[in-house]
């Protein structure tokens, strides 16, 4: 028997995926071609298309903010290496990981998101604020409802926008990140029962501590001999794993101004 | 699950022209053609049955929104209706800007088609 509905789940990326102006009266005319007797398949193909199609209208429409969102998302690899090499100069991940966890593994992963959206919300200022000078509305109000417009987008994709910077970090930088945050923590260990009995000390925990600062001590000199990657040379970087860090921050810099836009598209249509 | 025309309908309204396209002149002569009772479903089956294939209402609706931009064709909401889910229905007509365009379009054509020599293939 044919179902009197059509297919919930394009129904719904229907009413929520087509972006712009109201697509009431396109649902209810697929819905009257389907009840008419159109397949499930002929209304899947419909909704994927007319999903495409305002989509590419869209992004069309708001060609300037797509090109800053690639732009600024390039420069992502860049800024994350050069604050890993800063945080390595300042000792400053080792300091994380002498500490009790969790705090280790909690500052050092609110460091890195913390550091991202820095980032982020300086390439929004940035963005925006020629137009709110032009504008005359160059005020901190202006400027706090980019940051805040960010917010949906950052909550979505907090997880990736750690993860993938992190991975890319122990790809590209292994030196740097050796002896940070969370594989510096896993420094501090306690001895296998092989290793207890090797040691033929009568102080058996002082010659572990020893051997675990002879251990910090030859991980210290590999990250100092070792050459630092240059940041500016992730800019055109295309590895998969580049691109991967890049796309947390090109995805909340597109959905922010994004949103700004049409925010503002709207102020001044209600205004005509 | 798209098909290539969809693909092309995608293409054609990457370009923003100020001249009227194939597909919004055909969309024109529909919504005159079907009078009051132009909006998205009728006008898709109007292009179905003269092109002999299938059309995204999708491309129908973007089309019309152009057209309607531009000042060729205006829209009101009727009523909403329960075989429609509860949705109004949108409908079309085209303004007096939209008939002169349609009526200067058929002139440059027709001037065109007349002084064309006979097609190869082509049967009278």
């Amino acid at each position: 028997m044919r179902p009197a509905h059509p297919p919930a789940a394009a129904s719904w990326m229907l009413e929520h995926l087509i972006p712009g102006v109201s697509n009431e009266a396109l649902a209810g005319d697929l819905h009257e071609e389907f009840r008419a007797g159109r397949s499930r398949r002929w209304y899947w193909r419909q909704v994927l298309g007319a999903i495409s199609i305002r989509c590419a209208r869209e992004l069309l429409a708001h060609q300037t903010v797509l090109l800053f969102a690639v732009l600024w998302s390039m420069l992502a690899p860049a800024w994350l290496l050069a604050v890993a090499g800063l945080e390595a100069r300042m000792h400053l991940s080792e300091r994380l990981a002498g500490m009790d966890w969790p705090w280790s593994i909690v500052l050092d992963l609110g460091s890195l998101l913390a550091t991202n959206l820095i980032f982020l919300w300086a390439g929004i200022l940035l963005y925006l604020l020629p137009d709110l000078w032009i504008a005359g509305a160059l005020r901190f109000r202006a400027l706090s409802s980019g940051i805040r417009a960010s917010l949906p987008a950052v909550i979505v994709v907090w997880v990736a926008l750690i993860v993938l910077p992190k991975h890319f970090l122990a790809v590209s930088a292994p030196e740097i990140r050796a002896a940070t945050g969370v594989a510096g923590a896993s420094l501090v260990r306690t001895p296998t029962p092989r290793e207890a009995v090797r040691i033929e000390d009568q102080n058996i925990w002082a010659a572990y501590d020893r051997q675990l600062a002879a251990e910090h001590d030859e991980i210290r000199s590999r990250t100092t001999v070792a050459p630092e990657p240059v940041p500016h040379e992730a800019l055109l970087d295309l590895r998969m794993v580049t691109q991967a860090a890049r796309i947390p921050f090109f995805l909340v810099i597109l959905c922010t101004l994004w949103s700004v836009a049409q925010r503002q598209e709207g102020r001044s249509r209600s205004k005509v | 699950m798209l098909r290539a025309g969809d693909f092309f309908a995608i293409v054609e309204f990457m370009t923003d022209r100020s001249y009227l396209g194939e597909f919004e002149m055909m969309i024109l002569l529909a919504v005159i053609h079907l009078g009051d009772e132009a909006y998205g479903v009728p006008i898709s089956r109007e292009l179905e049955r003269h092109r002999g294939r299938d059309v995204a209402i999708g491309s129908v609706y973007a089309a019309l929104e152009r057209l309607e931009a531009k000042g060729l064709v205006a829209s009101s909401l009727g009523d909403p209706t329960p075989e429609r889910g509860g949705k109004a229905k949108r409908y079309f007509r085209v303004t007096e800007a939209g008939l002169r365009q349609v009526h200067e379009t058929r002139r440059v054509l027709s001037k065109l088609w007349r002084g064309l020599p006979e097609l190869k293939g082509e049967r009278p």
